[in-house]
């Protein structure tokens, strides 16, 4: 499943305002309609994400809060939870923990392709040139590790050149994610303006 | 590049006096720290006094976390210039090497002073702060355990325990944390809030029913926490849907819940005046409400 620049790039951010924290969120997708010589085909594009939580990751009210109203929102926008991306609070660990598994499993329950995204911080630059994620997918009830390649990206001579900008303007200082939201709901964690400035980076 | 003071039109009171709102609310925001500490040191260090040296101080622990080597590097030799033997230096020195991942060396440091002072809290936090960053949480627990033991109320130690307790999942031992945080800061509602959140973590009909009972103390404490107020209408939500409960409790989970309801609607409302595009959260959370009415009844 290709993550879009915009979901990439909201990741990348969402680790780099909090690099003393763990972060995590959802990835959302798409289902894109494609014209082809047989008819109709649709291939599945992930096009968001929604950034979670920074610090404690664990505990289930406020994840249930989260999930519950991006699913609706979701929905709204012929949208679906497709995914979930964690990045650990220590650099060199870069496998999911107990957390990430639980919630990604859930998430499977729901969308059978669903994947993980774990985000490699030690290889995290400003210039961003190479992907700096792990990709699991749910197979035989077991999370199996792929590393990712251009195909795991919608155009990722895009998405390197727009991260390592937005990073260089230091963006990520107005990324919200849902704690942000929850401190004050006026944040809105479907970070518009964030949106805003990658389409008008593209 | 222009200067912070040029860019925001600031004078360099106001930015000292930033750096003391930050130092004081303990922000952990190191780029700002770090832009408007340096350009003040640079600048106007004549004009700081004595001021200057919690400024070295706090941005040195800054750069360390942008990585400015250079800049903690030459905040440290103003440091260990002024106050040669002072054991606050040494663990600033200390928390260099940690930056360096020289962890081995960092302890020496710290060593050195437990020798001379055992009963450095300072040096004790760092040590296992060590531990903590070589993944060795387990015995980063223990360590602080058994200094819990030696100590009595030390609430930053238990906050720490806390929060390792947490990210190993570990929640009856951050909700043994939060049962002495909460004892000794009744007034905390942050507390409350964070338990309530551990019992409903760890699950069941009792743990929820505690659960709800912190979120409201926590709502009683600070009416605008609006974690205790969805975590109030989720954990009343869940215990109106459960098949175990009385018709009694069903109905008074209920009542709770549909009161929590409404003031979020209203805290949203409140919220997304004037704004078009926090429509969409509100919607949302009137959708999420209303679909939770629907299995409770």
């Amino acid at each position: 499943m290709p993550l879009t620049t915009q979901a990439y790039c909201k990741m990348l951010l969402h680790a780099a305002k909090y690099p003393h924290c763990a972060v995590n969120g959802i990835l959302v997708a798409e289902k894109q309609k494609e014209k082809k010589k047989e008819g109709h085909t649709s291939t599945i594009l992930c096009v968001d994400c929604v950034p979670l939580f920074h610090g404690t990751l664990a505990l289930a009210p406020m994840l249930e809060v989260a999930l519950t109203l991006i699913d609706t929102w979701c929905k709204e926008n012929k949208y679906v939870i497709a995914g979930y991306y964690q990045a650990n609070e220590r650099i060199k660990e870069v496998r999911p923990n107990q957390v990430a598994e639980k919630v990604a499993a859930r998430i499977s329950e729901n969308f059978s392709e669903a994947a993980m995204i774990i985000l490699d911080s030690s290889r995290f630059t400003m210039g961003c040139f190479t992907p700096i994620l792990s990709i699991y997918d749910h197979l035989d009830n077991k999370w199996k590790c792929r590393d990712p390649s251009t195909d795991s990206f919608e155009d990722w001579t895009e998405a390197q050149k727009i991260t390592s900008a937005l990073l260089e303007s230091r963006s990520y200082e107005n990324l919200i994610d849902f704690d942000n939201h929850l401190d004050d709901l006026r944040n809105d964690w479907t970070n518009p303006e964030i949106n805003k400035s990658v389409l008008h980076l593209c | 590049m222009a200067s912070v003071s040029e860019l925001y039109d600031v004078t360099w009171e106001e930015m000292r006096d930033k750096l003391r709102k930050w130092r004081e609310e303990n922000y952990r925001n190191s780029e700002q720290i770090v832009d408007v500490g340096e350009e003040l040191i640079n600048e106007h260090a004549s004009k700081l006094g004595d001021d200057i040296w919690i400024i070295y101080e706090q941005v040195m622990i800054a750069a360390l976390d942008c990585s400015r080597d250079d800049l903690a590097w030459s905040c440290l030799q103003e440091l260990k210039r002024q106050f040669p033997d002072s054991h606050r230096v040494k663990r600033l020195a200390g928390m260099r090497l940690e930056a360096l991942e020289r962890y081995d060396d960092a302890n020496k440091l710290y060593d050195s002073i437990l020798q001379d002072d055992p009963t450095n809290t300072a040096a004790r936090k760092r040590k296992i702060s060590i531990l903590r960053a070589q993944g060795k949480s387990s015995e980063a627990i223990r360590e602080l355990n058994e200094y819990l033991e030696q100590c009595v109320c030390v609430t930053y130690l238990f906050r720490y325990v806390l929060f390792l307790s947490s990210a190993l999942s570990s929640y009856a031992k951050a909700a043994f944390c939060l049962e002495e945080l909460m004892m000794t800061n009744p007034h905390n509602h942050l507390y409350c809030e964070q338990y309530a959140e551990v019992k409903y973590t760890q699950g069941g009909l009792e743990n929820l029913e505690l659960a709800r009972k912190y979120f409201a103390q926590a709502l009683k404490l600070n009416n605008r926490n609006m974690r205790a107020l969805f975590g109030l209408y989720m954990s009343a939500s869940h215990i109106a849907g459960s098949p175990k409960v009385s018709a009694k409790v069903k109905k008074d989970n209920v009542k709770y819940a549909a009161w929590a309801a409404s003031q979020i609607n209203r805290a949203y409302q409140l919220a997304g005046r004037g704004k078009k595009e926090n429509k969409c959260s509100m919607k949302a959370v009137e959708e999420m409400l209303e679909s939770m009415q629907i299995t409770m009844s």
